[in-house]
């Protein structure tokens, strides 16, 4: 058991309300309305409704398969990727409809940025892994990249560890440091929104504990969405916590009153290990 | 009550030796063939070099790399032919790997089963075990009869048609091996399609498409039959590539078959040179693949 949870068990209702309010209070960053997901013709996602608010943490839980990823794909345009794969409904973002045509999928990108399960370091040295999205979007002097590599590093708490090798190549990082360079690399484009997709899934009980309290940093600044099969991490990172099953969104709450009120059985089945 | 359960407690364990037994056999034999098919490749090719460095080492002389080919008896060597085959080889590559790795990229990339990718790929590998004379035919009507004599230049492009669908095959093979995951990655970050196939997935599978484009310089330097009707052999000191041009395969194949003892002396150091070389491309390879993997 962690703090979180335990003290939102303890305090139950009076203080969870004013979480919820507390984070719903917060103007939302992105706007899901109805939307559904087809992968060719199987349905994935059932007319799916769900405000992600700004600068906090919303984790997205659910058994495997319920949807939780493809709603994370969906936000950044990845399923654009796979002919056969397409989303109907809308999705709002800076008062524009991201599903509509015509729009710029990279600069998208650039304003929501993405983390995957596996860390994925490209293969070049730690600095041109973070100056790489950067020279995408930017133009910037020497000087001031060296600056932006070195922040995002710093961020993500990766600068002591790898200062004097920064032209090591990526690939020799243990996987704890490769999954902190792929959150530093998204960071350092400078995006509004980031998506993390079980981001410690395959990390060590230590590397896991790292990223989590760097999210606690990062929701400072931006807009944050987990998906994650831990019930703790969820517990422990998120302000408001979604619970996906079969491809709907069962309920949607603030985390404490999620992990100790949920209104839904279903949810109250699967968080409590029933299933899943 | 205790004596049956003794009675299995000692039967079990002979049982599985005698399990045990049948599987160490089993396990020797099958060692013993593979050590078996392994001493024989490797006492075939050990063969071979032996033969051409007993044979080959003997002429293997200064004048054999200053001097061009000469009549019999006049002490020629193969300068022209090693020259001839350096330019030949080098060029076609120079066309061979940029279309090969292009068409490697499309057909790993952009095409993947499309029917235009389907019919490129089909047609490469046509190629690729397409007989070499038929290759060397082929130029000789389009690049030989037209213009009315053999060059260099048409003997590097019968060359660079075999080196071709290698680079193509080992591109396509290579990038498809690049995990989704990566390419995932760069597209989240907002990079087009072409930046992350050009900067990450190609960069992710150098090591790989170096090692095709280096084993199809090993492949085509040894070609004989495509250089026959195209770049036919000089036996004079040229670096023209629009006129007939000496080859080391098509020196040894000439040398060889004469009467005369230090013509085929040549032939067998030739041999020596050209193994060596491909030899030489593969170790690098090798100690490449090794370098890259850590």
């Amino acid at each position: 058991m962690n703090e979180n949870t335990m003290q939102a068990i303890a305090s139950a209702d009076g203080e969870a309300e004013a979480l919820a309010s507390a984070v719903s209070g917060r103007p939302i960053a992105i706007q899901v309305n109805n939307l559904d997901f087809y992968y060719g013709k199987t349905h994935a996602l059932h007319n799916i409704t769900l405000g992600f608010p700004e600068r906090s943490v919303t984790g997205m839980i659910g058994p495997s398969g319920c949807g939780k990823s493809t709603l994370l794909r969906v936000l950044n345009r990845m399923y654009d990727l796979y002919p056969g794969q397409r989303a109907t409904g809308e999705v709002m973002f800076s008062g524009q409809n991201i599903l509509g045509s015509g729009l710029d999928l990279n600069a998208l990108r650039s304003r929501v940025g993405m983390v995957f399960q596996k860390p994925t370091p490209f293969p070049m040295s730690i600095y041109d892994n973070i100056a790489f999205g950067i020279r995408l979007h930017e133009r910037v002097s020497r000087s001031e990249m060296d600056g932006r590599v070195e922040d995002a590093l710093r961020r993500v708490a990766l600068w002591p560890e790898v200062k004097d090798r920064l032209q090591a190549s990526a690939t020799a990082l243990s996987g704890g440091q490769q999954q902190r360079l792929c959150i530093a690399r998204t960071i350092a484009v400078r995006p509004e929104v980031i998506l993390l997709d079980e981001p410690t899934s395959a990390l060590d009980p230590v590397s896991t504990a790292r990223i989590e309290e760097l999210l606690d940093e990062l929701k400072t600044e931006f807009t944050i969405a987990i998906v994650t099969h831990n019930m703790q991490q969820a517990a422990r990172c998120a302000d408001q916590v979604a619970f996906f099953y079969l491809g709907e969104l069962v309920e949607v709450d603030s985390t404490a009153r999620m992990f100790t009120a949920p209104r839904e059985s279903r949810t109250q089945d699967y968080i409590t290990g029933r299933f899943g | 009550m205790t004596r049956p359960v003794f009675s299995q407690a000692a039967e079990r364990p002979q049982r599985s030796s005698v399990l045990a037994l049948r599987r160490k056999m089993i396990d020797k034999l099958a060692t013993g063939m593979s050590w078996l098919a392994m001493l024989i490749v490797v006492f075939v090719l050990g063969s071979i070099l032996w033969t051409l460095l007993k044979n080959g080492l003997p002429g293997l002389t200064l004048s054999l790399f200053t001097r061009s080919m000469g009549a019999p008896g006049t002490g020629g060597g193969l300068a022209n032919a090693i020259v001839g085959s350096l330019l030949q080889t080098g060029l076609s590559i120079l066309l061979g790997a940029p279309a090969g790795l292009l068409t490697g990229i499309f057909l790993a990339e952009y095409g993947a089963d499309s029917k235009l990718a389907r019919t490129v790929r089909f047609v490469s590998d046509m190629l690729l075990s397409a007989p070499s004379i038929l290759i060397g035919l082929f130029i000789y009507m389009v690049l030989v009869e037209p213009f009315g004599h053999f060059s260099g230049f048409s003997g590097a492009a019968a060359l660079s048609l075999m080196a071709m669908p290698i680079i193509v095959r080992t591109t396509e093979d290579m990038l498809r091996l690049v995990p989704v995951s990566m390419r995932e990655a760069g597209i989240a970050l907002g990079a087009a399609k072409w930046r992350v196939i050009l900067f990450i997935c190609v960069r992710a599978a150098r090591g790989g498409i170096m090692t095709g484009v280096l084993l199809a310089i090993a492949r085509v330097a040894g070609e004989t039959a495509p250089l026959l009707f195209t770049s036919l052999g000089n036996s004079e000191w040229s670096l023209d590539m629009r006129r007939p041009m000496a080859s080391l395969p098509v020196a040894i194949y000439q040398y060889a078959g004469s009467a005369y003892q230090d013509w085929m002396q040549q032939a067998w150091t030739g041999a020596l040179l050209v193994t060596v070389g491909v030899l030489i491309i593969n170790i690098v390879v090798r100690v490449g693949i090794r370098g890259g993997r850590t």
